[in-house]
């Protein structure tokens, strides 16, 4: 039988990732709705880079910024005893970086197809920016933080090559279902590896069907979940 | 004008046929991944056929072999791999050994190689290759049992896929320690990255890296002009050369 370990680390994972980005990614999108800076193209090309960019380019960068022979990894391990490499918040670190784009993005076309009156009338009537945000603009945009949460929630759940190199394998610290399922193909065991599968693929699709059965029913200008 | 075109055109399509007529795929497991550059150099040298290195664990190549992956010849780290694929009618013969493979502890610069060392805190994390697909993962496993200290270090110990990436962390400084291959810190390139001591080989399994030739060879001729290279004088200097026994 499959040992289930690695499906709960997944979801693990993907919850916590899911939670830090919502954090992160909230102000950045809304910043990127409004602001009116030459910045703002160069600010969204970094954002969307997780989207082209091979896992295992991201791995191999973070393996030597996280190693605790140099530079950043070094500070964090003599200064705080912080080690990222091998270790769970090592690999929330990176899903963050990684998963990126697909909390900004939903959220950011969400606050700029909201008309300007909104927060024009807002700030007339004496709020603050940040009130305007979480009063106003957020529970207008429900269904793209929806769309952003859940589609984060399901890439993390697809993490491969960003784990096999910064994760060292480590079973239920750092063995994903992702790896499991190239651990149990290797040494052969198809049967495991289709367990694995199987329950990925289902939560997968039900989580996708979940997201555009939403759009569907609310949003006009939501049509693809990006 | 339009014929030089044509000619061109035909020139191009035809250019992949040739280049396959004179190479040979080599699968090689990532121990003997730097030792097979210096065979393909020479052999390369003395019969101008090009050998192409596929590097993996052991266990993945044999998996991706069951599965008829294209290569010609499989050099593995021991020989319970190529005898399973010559169980089941995939290869033209017995495995033989072409290497008997040397088990290293590999630390960075400024830690002396030693097995008591591992237990010590500036040595935070220790790598070795996955022990169900890779023999030398297997080999550092029984050595640290043996000298029952696995226990001891369960909580150091980080998988890699196999000898490559075992590699890859201890020169990236990722981990403080590494089993590996005698051949890796003998690369020429790997000399003066960080110490090395060899581990007892009363500790582990002989390691008898056996060589097959597949059924399925597309090269079949210089697949088996590559098998009688390994075994040439030539080859065997290399081997030494690269640490082997």
């Amino acid at each position: 039988m499959a040992d289930l370990q690695p499906l709960w680390l997944t979801l693990k994972l993907a919850s916590v990732t899911t939670v830090c980005l919502l954090l992160i990614g909230v102000p950045i999108a809304a910043a990127l709705a409004t602001t009116r800076y030459r910045i703002k193209p160069f600010v969204e090309a970094v954002v969307s880079l997780p989207l082209v960019l091979p896992p295992s380019v991201l791995g191999f960068y973070l393996l030597l910024a996280f190693s605790p022979a140099q530079g950043l990894g070094k500070f964090l391990s003599d200064h705080f005893n912080i080690h990222l490499l091998f270790s769970f918040p090592g690999l929330v670190v990176g899903s963050v970086i990684y998963s990126l784009p697909f909390m900004v993005h939903p959220i950011q076309s969400g606050l700029e197809a909201l008309p300007s009156s909104l927060r024009e009338a807002s700030a007339t009537l004496g709020k603050t920016n940040m009130q305007t945000l979480f009063h106003v603009l957020l529970p207008n945009v429900k269904p793209a933080l929806l769309t952003g949460i859940v589609l984060t929630f399901a890439h993390t759940l697809g993490e491969f090559g960003l784990v096999l190199m910064i994760g060292g394998n480590l079973p239920s610290v750092t063995r994903v279902a992702s790896i499991a399922i190239y651990n149990e193909v290797e040494a052969l065991n198809f049967h495991n590896a289709h367990v694995y599968a199987a329950i990925l693929l289902i939560v997968s699709f039900i989580i996708l069907l979940t997201v555009y059965s939403l759009n569907k029913r609310t949003t006009k200008h939501l049509r693809s979940p990006l | 004008m339009k014929k030089i075109y044509y000619r061109l055109l035909i020139a191009v399509l035809i250019m992949p046929l040739c280049a396959t007529a004179q190479k040979v795929r080599v699968a090689v497991a990532a121990n003997a991944q730097f030792v097979s550059e210096a065979l393909a150099t020479e052999f390369k040298r003395t019969t101008g056929i090009t050998a192409e290195m596929i590097v993996g664990s052991s266990g993945k190549l044999t998996a991706q072999i069951e599965q008829g992956a294209p290569f010609d010849v499989f050099l593995s780290a021991d020989t319970k791999y190529p005898q399973a694929l010559y169980d089941k009618g995939l290869t033209t013969q017995k495995p033989k050994t072409y290497a008997l493979g040397v088990l290293v502890l590999w630390t960075i610069k400024d830690i002396r190689p030693s097995l008591p060392i591992l237990a010590r805190s500036q040595v935070k994390k220790i790598a070795i290759a996955n022990p169900e697909l890779a023999p030398y993962g297997q080999a550092a496993m029984e050595c640290l049992k043996v000298n029952r200290i696995s226990g001891l270090l369960k909580d150091k110990l980080v998988i890699g896929e196999s000898i490559a990436q075992v590699n890859q962390y201890l020169l990236t400084g990722a981990v403080e320690a590494a089993f590996t291959a005698r051949s890796v810190v003998m690369d020429p390139e790997l000399k003066d990255k960080g110490n090395w001591t060899v581990i007892d080989p009363r500790t582990y399994h002989p390691m008898r890296q056996g060589v097959v030739i597949l059924k399925t060879a597309a090269n079949a001729e210089s697949a088996q002009k590559f098998y009688d290279f390994l075994f040439s004088d030539a080859a065997k200097k290399i081997f030494e050369q690269y640490g082997y026994r």
